[in-house]
């Protein structure tokens, strides 16, 4: 501990994530002040003041790359910078939509967890070593659970939020099964290290120990993108818990558990080409079973449900699966004969965002419309909005539209760049063959079964009268927060351009491709 | 904007304007009330406009056309947005906004209070525009667009009272059977283009579609006359279903279920002039193919006498008019197929004067019929009404204008028209034409058939004004006069059809000066040996046309100036029986065409049932996959947890078996 580099590495520390502690200390202060003043306009203007300082600090503060990468445990790159912004949007968003919920009994407790749950996800984006990450992702986890809990009333709110519990904690059980295992293999903590390390040993042999760490970990990060068979929480949490958090529960934790993701398998790192689980591993062949399978199931179930939220739950799954290709395609990079033109994570982190937008959009619009008496469960209850509240169907069917992938939405933009990515991925290698193009037409077909659904909801918006219609809600930063999301959704859907760059530069696609240098 | 093209794209700009102002203002009550003035506003402007764009041409400017913009393009098909302007275009420009203008003055009276009443103004104002712009367009795509959007509007306004099956039929049938012309049209341009096909290359910026560089080359060259030929005749079909000829006439009178001030304006400016348009427009391309032009004439002459005898019988006053519309157009097409045996510029000139002057009389006289049936509560059958003119005194004489005009009575407008028509008839059958006989006999039909019509233009304004004073109870007690909104029209067209004739040509020339002007119908005097014609008052012909207008008007006056709708003269009981079934023609063509179209429907159905079935078994597949997956969600978080355990099992089972094989 004498070396001055590790030494200045670790003071840098504080540094890189200035951001989340001016996040987290907001929600410190929001936690302690709100037991004696619960008002919802004065902490939602603080949690806003918090976000926007956060954001102030992201913009201004000059970060470094540390000097021991392989002993830092944040690293200010690209991808963190990018998955930072996202967190922050989000979470500013997110304190919109969640005016609708809110209330003097809980407006502290409630915005001081979605700080801390934005902060989790910022720091997942920079983690660098297996305890870091584990520990942004039970900072992201945590609260949720007091989340779903807060405005719970009814048994199925109760039922959601334990079930959610229970098994939460169960994945975070074996992600740290995994990454005991990643240790005892490497001997380090440290991602970057593991990564080295990984893609040195499989060059030569595969190592047995390293895939159920690999297999561990996905089964972990599984649970949080809704990966068949970890998904099964989703449509019951999803019916049962508050809009709002359950906006948030769509998103935060897809977003941190792709990225998560990512990082553990190397797929940020500065050479994406030589990858710790490269198709000779079969864990690429893993992932696109499970793509293919999220995507299927959560498509077919959604296209039974009634319930609007539980088809938004499965419809969260397919998703799911579609952003799952991107990590098959990146995994793809090694055996690449030419440079592509998409790397994979790039079109991953696209749709993401995208589907940021989408998600979060429709689940706020559902929270807007509904009303104690009159609450929005199935699909049959948005009858008539096209009528009665047309501005909110409007940007629910922009969602709707962005979630079949329909042109000028951001979802369009997110599923081209995704299904050129399968297209152009290469076909030669001998354990994938041409599966590349058959994910994309499985991706294809679910696209289209998908339209079924989301059409039907638009249809029962704009041509069918209502039995009772919807109520008159007084929620409007929510409603702000919708019509936001949808501008963007369309914005992004006709000029995609500034996120694909960002996302580019967050996941650079390697220009020379490894195996032709070789030769 | 003396810039006549400028002009032009301004008055073709004014209705598109006009209807998406109606169409917005439709949003609420107080607007939609208002809905009438946009078209009124900006139909008047462009009517005016029109008229100073005609002065501009009388000053012998050349054509104008306006710089080519391209539309699209696919290999050597290029398909440009240019208008031309000369005088036969700024004539019709002239005519239909002035028709429109007053068309709809007269309906913000006839439609007030009516549920679509902005639509109805929106979709007016989208007719006239696609009128304008067929008149202005150079280019045959362009045309072609402008012809389906004539198609298009006149479908939504005849079908206007959707909620009527019979108004919903008569629509489908208006658009279906002039759909049947269009594919000729559309055909025609083709075959015209493909024949131009050796006069393009990469170095000539030559392009067949714009009609101002298609008449010159088609003139220049002999050899690709025979195609042109072939294309001319499909674009004569397509004609014959817009200006419902025999045998595709059969849509107009249905057309009869849109409100009366729209079946003024399809008959009188818009819809069915844009087919006589179209072979004015295309003279110099029908002056290289003499033998379209002799069935062109034909054609016209049967679909003038034909339409004639069944107006004889009819009892619809509405019905009546309509055939006479399709009998008048018989007339204009009986012109244009003397275009050839003698020189273009005259037999043009005779059809489009016909088109001109019975604009004015037939709108006229459907705006009078309008004007009664607003009075009578809705009825229109003649057999139930008489005796009008004492209840409508302004009707009635707008009416008996018109009716006079129709019937040619001397000194009228249409007894000049049509004595233009006879006399280009005569002189082709005194030319060097082969067809020569053919036209002699085309002649006296025209006489006949100027009889017919005296007779039942007659008839219907007996039984309507004449005889006993009777009201049907639809009427109510207060059956009265129109308010002014809609007579102050009326007065206007009544003195347009009294004066238009006289003043524009027997003695001044003015109109056939005028068009003369129109480079196009220079372009086709070129390669014709045709009689060439001086314009005189030939003392016989007028003789003749007063003596089977008298004639006409005289039978009528003593068989029904005391009612008696059917009645018929005596010995004549069979012909008037044939004449009120419509000589059976509605019922040979469902026998013919309609019913074995169904069956071919039929079988369609069946074959469409199968592969829906297909369809739907492949789209439950998906369903199906979700139902049988579906039980595994139960709810239970035990499950959930198992599930989760036992797939991390699955997964290392997987990979593990993988890498060991």
């Amino acid at each position: 501990m004498t070396d001055p580099a590790l030494i200045s590495t670790f003071k840098g520390v504080f540094r890189l994530a200035a951001p989340e502690i001016a996040l987290i200390g907001t929600a410190c202060v929001v936690f302690l002040f709100g037991c004696l003043c619960n008002r919802r306009w004065l902490w939602f203007t603080v949690s806003l003041l918090g976000v926007v300082l956060a954001a102030v600090l992201a913009g201004t503060v000059k970060t470094e790359m540390p000097a021991v990468v392989t002993a830092a445990p944040l690293i200010p790159d690209a991808a963190a910078g990018f998955v930072r912004w996202v967190a922050l949007v989000t979470a500013f968003v997110l304190l919109f939509v969640a005016w609708g919920e809110t209330d003097r009994t809980n407006a502290a407790e409630y915005y001081a967890c979605l700080l801390v749950s934005a902060a989790g996800v910022s720091l997942v984006g920079r983690a660098n070593d297996l305890v870091t990450l584990f520990l942004s992702l039970e900072l992201l986890s945590i609260p949720t659970y007091v989340l779903l809990y807060l405005p719970a009333r009814t048994k199925l709110n109760q039922e959601a939020a334990a079930k959610y519990f229970l098994l939460s904690v169960l994945s975070s059980a074996v992600m740290l099964f995994g990454f005991s295992y990643l240790y005892g293999l490497t001997g380090s903590l440290n991602l970057a290290v593991i990564a080295d390390a990984l893609a040195k040993a499989h060059a030569d042999a595969v190592n047995p120990m390293a895939l159920v760490g690999a297999v561990l970990v996905l089964a972990a990060v599984g649970f949080r993108i809704t990966a068949v068979p970890f998904h099964f929480y989703a449509p019951d949490v999803y019916e049962g818990g508050p809009a709002g958090v359950v906006a948030q529960l769509a998103f935060l934790p897809k977003l941190a558990g792709f990225v998560a993701l990512a990082r553990v398998f190397g797929l940020f790192g500065p050479d994406p080409r030589a990858l710790p689980f490269d198709s000779s591993t079969q864990v690429p062949l893993l992932l696109w079973i499970v793509a293919v399978l999220t995507m299927t199931l959560g498509n077919v179930l959604a296209l039974l449900q009634d319930n609007v939220r539980r088809m938004l739950a499965y419809s969260g799954v397919a998703h799911g699966g579609y952003m799952l290709m991107g990590i098959v395609i990146a995994c793809s990079l090694p055996d690449a004969k030419a440079a592509p033109g998409i790397g994979g994570i790039d079109a991953l982190l696209v749709y993401l965002v995208a589907y940021g937008m989408m998600t979060v959009g429709a689940f706020a619009v559902i929270l807007y419309l509904s009303t104690p008496d009159r609450p929005v469960e199935t699909v049959d209850d948005l009858a008539g909005a096209g009528q009665s509240h047309p501005l909110s169907a409007a940007a629910l069917a922009v969602f709707l539209f962005s979630m079949i992938g329909l042109p000028l939405t951001a979802g369009f933009a997110g599923k081209l760049l995704l299904f050129v990515g399968a297209l152009t991925a290469p076909g030669d290698s001998p354990a994938m063959r041409n599966l590349y193009l058959w994910m994309a037409v499985i991706a294809a077909v679910n696209a289209a079964v998908g339209a079924y659904y989301y059409l039907r909801v638009v249809g029962v918006m704009f041509l069918r009268t209502p039995l009772r219609p919807l109520g008159r809600s007084k929620a409007v930063p929510t409603f702000l927060a919708a019509v936001a999301l949808a501008g963007g959704t369309l914005f992004f859907g006709v000029y995609p351009e500034p996120i694909r760059k960002a996302a580019q530069k967050a996941a650079p696609v390697p220009a020379v491709p490894a195996k032709a240098d070789a030769k | 904007m003396s810039n006549p093209v400028g002009l032009a794209l301004t008055i073709l700009a004014l209705p598109l304007l006009a209807s998406v102002l109606a169409y917005l203002m439709r949003g609420t009550a107080r607007t939609a009330r208002l809905a009438h003035l946009p078209l009124v506003v900006g139909c008047g402007t462009a009517a005016a406009l029109a008229l100073y764009l005609l002065t501009t041409m009388l000053d012998g400017t050349a054509e104008r056309v306006s710089e080519p913009v391209a539309w699209f393009a696919a290999g050597k098909l290029r398909a440009h947005f240019t208008v031309t302007v000369d005088a036969l275009a700024a004539i019709m420009l002239g005519m239909v906004t002035f028709i429109a203008t007053l068309i709809a003055i007269f309906s913000s009276g006839y439609m007030k209070g009516d549920a679509g009443f902005a639509r109805f103004f929106a979709v007016m104002s989208l007719f006239v525009f696609c009128m304008c712009g067929l008149v202005l367009a150079n280019n045959l795509l362009l045309l072609v667009a402008f012809w389906e959007g004539v198609g298009l509007c006149s479908y939504l306004l005849v079908g206007y009272y959707f909620d009527k099956p019979s108004a919903a039929a008569a629509a489908r049938k208006a658009f279906l059977v002039t759909r049947l012309g269009d594919v000729g049209l559309i055909l025609g341009v083709f075959v015209i283009w493909h024949a131009c096909l050796p006069g393009m290359s990469p170095d000539v910026p030559f392009n067949p579609l714009n009609l101002s560089e298609l008449f010159g080359y088609v003139v220049r060259h002999p050899e690709i006359h025979s195609q042109v030929g072939l294309g001319c005749f499909l674009l004569f079909c397509g004609a014959v279903g817009k200006s419902a000829q025999f045998p595709l006439y059969v849509w107009l009178p249905d057309a009869m279920e849109g409100p009366t001030p729209v079946s003024a304006l399809i008959h009188a400016a818009t819809m069915v002039t844009a087919g006589v348009y179209l072979l004015a427009r295309c003279a110099p391309l029908f002056a290289v193919a003499p033998g379209v032009q002799i069935a062109v004439a034909w054609i016209g002459g049967v679909t003038a006498l034909l339409a004639a005898f069944i107006a004889l019988a009819q009892t619809d006053l509405k019905r009546i008019l309509a055939y006479s519309t399709v009998s008048q157009l018989g007339f204009m097409f009986l012109a244009l197929g003397t275009s050839g045996a003698i020189s273009p510029a005259f037999a043009v000139g005779a059809a489009m004067f016909h088109l001109f002057t019975h604009a004015f009389f037939k709108a006229l006289l459907f705006l009078s019929a309008g004007s009664v049936m607003h009075a009578m509560g809705g009825v229109i059958d003649v057999r139930q009404f008489g005796g009008l003119r004492r209840v409508l005194p302004v009707t009635h004489v707008a009416f008996l204008c018109g009716a006079l005009a129709l019937a040619g009575f001397p000194l009228l407008s249409g007894f000049w028209s049509k004595d233009l028509i006879l006399e280009s008839l005569t002189e082709a059958s005194e030319s060097g034409s082969p067809y020569t006989a053919g036209y002699f006999a085309l002649f006296l039909v025209a006489c006949l058939t100027a009889l017919l019509t005296a007779f039942y233009t007659f008839r219907a304004y007996f039984l309507t004004f004449w005889g006993p004073e009777r009201i049907p109870h639809e009427a109510g007690h207060h059956a009265h006069e129109s308010p002014t909104s809609m007579t102050l029209p009326l007065l206007v067209l009544a003195a347009g059809a009294l004066a238009v004739g006289i003043v524009l040509q027997p003695f001044t020339h003015w109109f056939t000066d005028l068009l003369e002007t129109t480079p196009s119908l220079a372009i086709a005097r070129g390669p014709t040996p045709a009689r060439v014609v001086a314009h005189h008052l030939n003392w016989v012909l007028i003789g003749v046309s007063t003596v089977l207008a008298l004639g006409g008007i005289g039978l009528a006056f003593a068989l029904y100036r005391n009612g008696g709708a059917d009645k018929a003269p005596a010995g004549l009981d069979a012909v008037f029986a044939a004449s009120r079934n419509k000589l059976w023609v509605d019922e040979l063509y469902h026998a013919v065409f309609v019913k074995p179209a169904e069956v071919l429907a039929f079988l369609a159905r069946v074959f469409d049932g199968f592969l829906d079935g297909l369809a739907r078994l492949i789209s439950s597949a998906p369903r199906a996959l979700g139902a049988w997956a579906r039980p595994i969600q139960n709810g239970l978080v035990q499950f959930y947890a198992l599930s989760m355990a036992l797939g991390v099992a699955v997964f290392l089972t997987f990979v593990v078996f993988r890498i060991s094989r």
